[in-house]
C-alpha cells in the first residue's frame, strides 16, 4: 500500500513537473507589453487640461488622471473651440464627419455630412479640424472629387465660416496623386500653415510645412523638401513652430522647433529636441513653455504622451508608459 | 534498472512531454508549411549563420478570387543578408516585369509562381537576374495580417496620405470578392494592426508612383516587422506557428529559422540597403495586350550584382 502511494505521488510529481516545464517555456516569450485603457492608469500631472485619443475614444487628462469623454466609436483628432467646446472627427468605414461636442462628449451638432447612399467612392473624408483663433472659421482636410479621374483622392484644406450659410471654400491646391494637404494650423492674421506633400522626378516623397495668406493663393514653403517636415504646431505667441521632420528616413522622425517670422514668412534654423524616434503630433502648452508629443516608449510599442521643453534640448519627460494613443490625433492642451 | 534511474527517467520524459506540448504547433507547421523535414528541432543548439545568403520573399493575393493553386505573386522581394558585415539589401522586383519565364515563354514575372509554384518563381528570378536564391518564404494576405497582429502590431512612418477609393474588400469576404471600400491611411509615425498595415502596403490607386510606391512601402513594412520581431524569443514560435499554420510556405527549416532569429538583432535599419527598380532601371509599356514593366538589363544587372553575386 505504502509503495503504491509513493508511486502515485511520484507520477503526480512528474506530471506537475511536465506542466511546470510547459509554463516555464511560455514564460520565456518575448516582451509584449499590454496596452492599458487611459482610465486604468495614473500619470505625472501636467498643468491645465489635455485631450487625447485612444481606441476611437476621446479622453480628458487632468491632475494626472484620465476620464473618458466619448464612447469608443471612431472618434479622433479633437480640437478646441474658443468657446470651450470640442470639434472632433467621427470616422466610419468609408467616410468621416466633423462634430461639435461639449467637453463632456455630448454631440452638440454635426458639422459635415459626408456619407453617401450612392457608390462607395462618392463618400467623403473630413480630417484634422481646427478653429481659427477668432473661432469664426473651421479649417479641415477634405477630399474633393476629381471629375476626370476616379482614382485621384487627394485631401485639400477647406474652410467653412461658422454660423453662416456660405459653403466651404477650398484653401489649398494639393499636388496630384500625393494624398494631398493635411494638418491645417490657422493663424491669428487669417493665414494658414499646413503640410503639403510632393513627389519628385526620382519618385521620392517629400513633406513640407507650407504657409498661405489667403484661400487659393500659391503659398510658400517654410521648410525645404530634404528636411521632410510635417505636422506643424504653433506656439500661442506665434513666434515658434514645432514640427516633425524625418530627413528622408522612413523609419524615424524627430521633433524640431524653429522660430517663425510671420512678416517675412520664414522659419529660423530648426533645433532638434528629440531625435531617432518615431515622433508624432506635437502641441504647445497654453503658456508656450512646453511641447507635448506622442512617441512609442520602446520600438514597436504603443504611442505614449511625452513632453519637452523647447528651450532645453534633451529635456524630454515621459508622461505615460503603457497606453496606445492615436498618433494621428495631436493632444489638445488647454489652460485651466 | 535501479529505481532511482526510473524516477529520473520519468521526470525527464515528463519534462520532454511538457516541452513537446508547448512546441507542438511549431512542429505541426514545420510539417505542413515547410518543404524541409518537420523533425523535433526546437531545442537543438543552433549556430548563427556566418555566410551570406539570399531569400526570395513572395506575397500573393490569396483571396477567394483565385483558386489556391493558381496564385500570382503581387510582391517579390529579394533579400541578401551578410552576417559578417551586418549588411542587408532588399530588392523589390516589379510584379509586372516582362521577362522570359523558364519553360513558359515571355510573361509577367508575377505569373511564374502561378505556373511553377515556388520553384518556378525562384527559377524566373535566378535566370533573369543571374543570382542564386537559397531559400524562399511565401505569405498570403491573411498570413500577413495574422503575423503582424501576433507581433502586437508594427510601428512605421506613413510617408504621405495613402488614399484609395477602390481598395479590394476581399479579405475574409464571404460575399462579393470583387467588392471594394475606401482606405485613408493618414501620414506620420503610427502604430498599425495587421489590417491597416496590409492596406498601407497593398493600396496603389491613389499614388502617383503606383506599384513602385507599394514596393517601397512593402520594404518599409518588412523593416518594421523585423524591428518588432526582435522582441521575440524561441518561446514565441508556437504562438506564431499556430497563427500562421497554412498561411506561410517556406523552404527554411525550424533550425534555420532559429539561427536567423539569433542574428536578427545584429542588423541596424541603417545597414539595410533598399532598392526599387524605378526608371531608368525599368520603363512602362505594353506587351501582349497587357500593361507591363520592361527591364533595362544593362542598368539592372550591374546594380544587382553589386550585392547579389
Amino acid at each position: 500500500m505504502k509503495r503504491w502511494l509513493i508511486a502515485t505521488g511520484l507520477v503526480v510529481a512528474m506530471l506537475a513537473f511536465g506542466i511546470g516545464i510547459y509554463h516555464t517555456a511560455a514564460a520565456l516569450k518575448g516582451d509584449h507589453k499590454v496596452i492599458r485603457r487611459p482610465t486604468a492608469i495614473t500619470a505625472s500631472p501636467l498643468p491645465g487640461t489635455m485631450y487625447v485619443v485612444q481606441g476611437g475614444a476621446v479622453y480628458r487628462f487632468h491632475h494626472g488622471s484620465f476620464s473618458q469623454v466619448t464612447a469608443d466609436d471612431g472618434w479622433m483628432q479633437p480640437a478646441a473651440t474658443p468657446s470651450g467646446q470640442l470639434v472632433a472627427v467621427k470616422r466610419e468605414e468609408n467616410y468621416s464627419d466633423l462634430y461639435l461636442l461639449s467637453t463632456s462628449g455630448r454631440q452638440v451638432a454635426q458639422l459635415t455630412h459626408n456619407s453617401s447612399p450612392g457608390s462607395v467612392e462618392s463618400n467623403h473624408w473630413a480630417f484634422y479640424p481646427r478653429l481659427s483663433p477668432d473661432g469664426q472659421t473651421l479649417f479641415y482636410a477634405f477630399d474633393p472629387k476629381d471629375p476626370y479621374n476616379d482614382y485621384r483622392v487627394d485631401l485639400a484644406i477647406f474652410a467653412s465660416r461658422v454660423n453662416t450659410a456660405a459653403g466651404p471654400v477650398a484653401w489649398t491646391q494639393p499636388n496630384q496623386f500625393t494624398g494631398g494637404d493635411v494638418t491645417p494650423v490657422p493663424l491669428k492674421d487669417g493665414g494658414l500653415i499646413y503640410t503639403k506633400y510632393s513627389i519628385d522626378d526620382q519618385s521620392q516623397v517629400h513633406s513640407q510645412v507650407w504657409i498661405q495668406r489667403r484661400a487659393g493663393s500659391v503659398g510658400v514653403a517654410l521648410t525645404t523638401a530634404d528636411l521632410g517636415c510635417s505636422q506643424p504646431a504653433i506656439s500661442p505667441d506665434e513666434k515658434s513652430v514645432a514640427m516633425v521632420c524625418n530627413r528622408g528616413s522612413g523609419q524615424s522622425a524627430e521633433l524640431d522647433v524653429a522660430s517663425f517670422d510671420a512678416a517675412s514668412l520664414t522659419l529660423g534654423p530648426p533645433t532638434t529636441l528629440v531625435s531617432s524616434e518615431l515622433v508624432a503630433s506635437p502641441a504647445f502648452a497654453p503658456d508656450g513653455k512646453t511641447i507635448a508629443f506622442l512617441a512609442p516608449a520602446r520600438p514597436g510599442g504603443g504611442f505614449q504622451l511625452w513632453t519637452a521643453n523647447p528651450s532645453v534640448a534633451g529635456s524630454v519627460r515621459d508622461i505615460t508608459t503603457d497606453l496606445g494613443l492615436d498618433s494621428t490625433s495631436a493632444p489638445v492642451w488647454l489652460a485651466g | 534498472m535501479p529505481r532511482a534511474w526510473i524516477v529520473v527517467l520519468g521526470f525527464l520524459l515528463a519534462g520532454l512531454g511538457g516541452l513537446g506540448a508547448y512546441f507542438f504547433p511549431v512542429l505541426q507547421t514545420a510539417g505542413s508549411a515547410s518543404s524541409g523535414p518537420g523533425q523535433i528541432t526546437a531545442l537543438n543548439p543552433v549556430s548563427a549563420p556566418t555566410e551570406p545568403f539570399t531569400v526570395l520573399l513572395l506575397g500573393s493575393d490569396d483571396d477567394s478570387k483565385f483558386p489556391p493553386d493558381r496564385l500570382n505573386t503581387q510582391s517579390m522581394i529579394l533579400v541578401r543578408v551578410d552576417p559578417a558585415t551586418k549588411q542587408a539589401t532588399l530588392l523589390s522586383i516589379p510584379r509586372d516585369l516582362w521577362v522570359p519565364i523558364p519553360g513558359q515563354g515571355a510573361g509577367k514575372i508575377s505569373t511564374a509562381y502561378n505556373l511553377g509554384g515556388p520553384d518556378g518563381a525562384i527559377k524566373a528570378v535566378e535566370t533573369n537576374f543571374n543570382v542564386h536564391v537559397d531559400d524562399y518564404v511565401w505569405i498570403g494576405l491573411n498570413g500577413l495580417v495574422k503575423l503582424i497582429d501576433k507581433l502586437g502590431g508594427v510601428n512605421l512612418q506613413v510617408t504621405n496620405p495613402v488614399m484609395d477609393d477602390f481598395y479590394p474588400a476581399d479579405l475574409n469576404s464571404a460575399g462579393d470578392p470583387y467588392g471594394y471600400y475606401r482606405v485613408a491611411v493618414l501620414p506620420g509615425a503610427t502604430h498599425m494592426d495587421g489590417v491597416r498595415a496590409l492596406q498601407y502596403v497593398r493600396s496603389r490607386h491613389g499614388d502617383l508612383r503606383g506599384d513602385f510606391a507599394r514596393s517601397e512601402r512593402q520594404q518599409q513594412l518588412l523593416l518594421a516587422i523585423k524591428a518588432q520581431g526582435s522582441h521575440l524569443s524561441v518561446a514565441d514560435l508556437p504562438t506564431l506557428a499556430g497563427a500562421l499554420n497554412g498561411e506561410v510556405k517556406t523552404s527554411i527549416s525550424i533550425d534555420r529559422l532559429r539561427a536567423l532569429m539569433s542574428i536578427a538583432n545584429d542588423f541596424n535599419t541603417k545597414n539595410v540597403h533598399r532598392i526599387v527598380l524605378l526608371p531608368p532601371y525599368t520603363s512602362e509599356g505594353w506587351a501582349d495586350g497587357q500593361s507591363v514593366v520592361f527591364p533595362n538589363w544593362p542598368q539592372i544587372l550591374p546594380l544587382v550584382h553589386q550585392t547579389f553575386p
